[in-house]
């Protein structure tokens, strides 16, 4: 089966082109906050280093989120696209279990991170079985107080002391972290196993479940600042965004 | 001799608060136009969140492709190019259609023309009528007020424009004082066929020797006039103060155009952008071209055609595809994407 992965998620606009096990392709523009501009062309780039057509590609997969919610939106509605026209597979994942998966082999506790400032992040935990990712502190958009006892509750019920941490935010403080986490012993990931890699997106892809390219959309994690004042001031329930949107 | 082919472009427009894509025959003629707007998402906040726009963009991007094509009877095979919207406007809202235009012409081999919005709503009157050109264009909406000359089909200047508020934007300002949600201009509209020019607000820049419009002096004059009534508890009436304020803002937009009539005389006139659909602008601006001594064809396009819709998009995209202007994939949005400005405003 050929994998047409895409991360526009983080600054590090990612592309791989997967057959099975193997990565045919792939590329990466390392903070590039254009990726508007860039992706199309990478896309095209691979494909004709592979040999391949848009056409040939049997399952898009995309970075689902959390991350940045104008780079998610340039990913996900390109593959919804690609999916949509093609009448091909479509599959989305986590931002964060792709992070985690580059310690898919080690069987530590790792925590995958993305700086949302103001001492908040989006995170998770994920541990893994055969390589698969079980995320055993939910995704969510957290406080840094949140996200330290909830890791300290997830190594407690996995039985791990020893905990990855990957992503972007975390190794500056990682002083105050391990402060914050006596019992536990931390390692911070080094470069590269920092970064979304849409090659590991391509792997995870292979068993993960086929979305709907209609109904597929970008997981932001967070509500908007407007939607939270307005839930905030008249007490009024969010509602479906089908509420909200009408054909005149 | 061969009959020349029909172009049938599929066009995008996302670049504020409306979703839409229709297909467009020859730059002429409206086989769909399919427009989802979010209007009641933004009445919440009382105007358009930047944020929440993309959000619901993104929600119904593949499916009112699908419904275009549907509502067309074409397929893919048929149509001749993709064409969107890439500037002016929001850029998260921008970068929707431009996404999606993007990964429909990889996916389909189709060329791919990228529009600019004020082109595609002045370009609304080809949907309606033949242009003659040179032709001039009053193109007034939330987010511009512009007096538009137009060479040709791809050649447009800009000869006046605001110089701080746009016309729509203060409509929707003034309608907050009033109580009218955003949008507010087809309410401000009404109440002001009912009431009567009371206040006398002032007609900024009415005198000056150029084409600029200012609305900002007059939103302050009547928030202070409202708010100095609610001081002193005395009651205004709404009517007559949407009857003032309009009539402030069609004094400035009807002199303006028509000192510009007279001097470039153009062929055609076009009354374009959201505030074209205000029926008290449409009325003042066809009896003041009625006096004139040399009359322009006018063309204001029907209501629907005014607001944001991708139709309007894929009349402007033919001229370009005629002309051969393609975009290549390196197509991004351009939130602050303008017209040339005419050399007599560049000092």
């Amino acid at each position: 089966m050929k994998i047409l992965s895409i991360s526009t998620a983080t600054s590090n606009l990612s592309v791989a082109l997967t057959e099975n096990e193997r990565t045919v392709a792939a590329a990466e523009e390392t903070d590039r906050r254009n990726h508007s501009e860039h992706l199309d062309p990478l896309i095209n780039q691979l494909l004709k280093q592979a040999g391949w057509q848009l056409a040939d590609i049997d399952r898009f997969a995309v970075a689902l989120g959390p991350g940045s919610y104008t780079g998610l939106r340039i990913g996900v509605t390109t593959v919804k696209m690609f999916a949509s026209i093609l009448n091909k597979e479509l599959v989305g994942l986590s931002t964060l279990a792709i992070l985690a998966d580059n310690f898919a082999h080690s069987d530590q506790l790792v925590v995958a991170a993305l700086d949302a400032r103001n001492d908040n992040f989006f995170a998770g935990a994920y541990i893994f079985k055969n390589g698969q990712p079980t995320n055993v502190v939910p995704d969510g958009h957290y406080h840094l107080d949140k996200l330290l006892a909830a890791i300290k509750q997830a190594a407690q019920e996995q039985g791990k002391k020893n905990v990855i941490l990957a992503g972007s935010g975390l190794s500056e403080r990682s002083e105050a972290l391990q402060a914050a986490l006596p019992d536990l012993s931390l390692t911070f990931a080094q470069d590269q196993d920092n970064q979304v890699h849409a090659s590991h997106l391509g792997q995870l892809a292979r068993s993960a479940k086929i979305l709907d390219p209609d109904q597929v959309l970008p997981r932001y994690l967070r509500r908007t600042q407007a939607e939270m004042d307005w839930h905030r001031k008249t007490g009024k329930p969010f509602g479906q965004d089908s509420d909200y949107v009408e054909e005149v | 001799m061969p009959e020349k082919k029909d172009v049938r472009i599929l066009a995008y427009e996302s670049s504020c608060d409306e979703t839409s894509t229709a297909v467009v025959k020859n730059g002429r003629e409206i086989e769909s136009l399919v427009v989802a707007t979010q209007i009641k998402s933004h009445q919440r906040f009382g105007g358009v969140v930047p944020e929440v726009a993309s959000r619901h963009h993104i929600e119904v991007i593949t499916q009112i492709t699908k419904e275009a094509l549907a509502e067309a009877g074409t397929n893919w095979a048929d149509l001749d190019a993709i064409a969107v919207t890439y500037g002016p406007g929001l850029v998260g809202a921008l970068l929707i259609g431009v996404s999606a235009a993007k990964a429909a012409s990889m996916a389909t081999g189709l060329p791919l023309i990228g529009v600019d919005h004020i082109m595609g709503h002045i370009m609304a009157a080809q949907l309606t009528d033949e242009i003659t050109y040179p032709a001039l264009a009053l193109q007034v909406s939330g987010g511009h007020t512009e007096l538009v000359l137009m060479h040709d089909p791809l050649n447009f200047e800009i000869i006046g424009d605001t110089r701080d508020d746009a016309a729509g934007e203060a409509y929707d300002k003034i309608g907050r004082v009033l109580g009218v949600n955003y949008p507010a201009g087809k309410t401000i509209d009404a109440w002001a066929q009912e009431g009567h020019d009371t206040f006398h607000f002032p007609r900024a820049m009415l005198q000056e020797d150029n084409y600029d419009f200012s609305f900002s002096g007059l939103k302050s004059a009547f928030i202070n006039t409202a708010h100095h009534a609610d001081q002193i508890h005395e009651q205004l009436n709404k009517k007559d103060l949407a009857a003032s304020f309009q009539a402030a803002v069609i004094d400035v937009l009807a002199e303006k155009t028509v000192r510009a009539l007279k001097q470039y005389e153009p062929k055609t006139f076009i009354l374009g952008g959201g505030v074209a659909a205000n029926l008290g602008l449409r009325t003042r601006l066809s009896q003041e071209i009625n006096k004139l001594a040399q009359q322009p064809k006018v063309i204001m396009p029907p209501l629907k055609l005014c607001g944001d819709n991708a139709a309007m998009i894929g009349a402007a995209a033919y001229n370009l595809f005629e002309a051969g202007q393609f975009a290549d994939l390196t197509l991004n949005a351009n939130p602050s994407l303008e017209l040339p400005y005419a050399a007599s405003m560049l000092n």
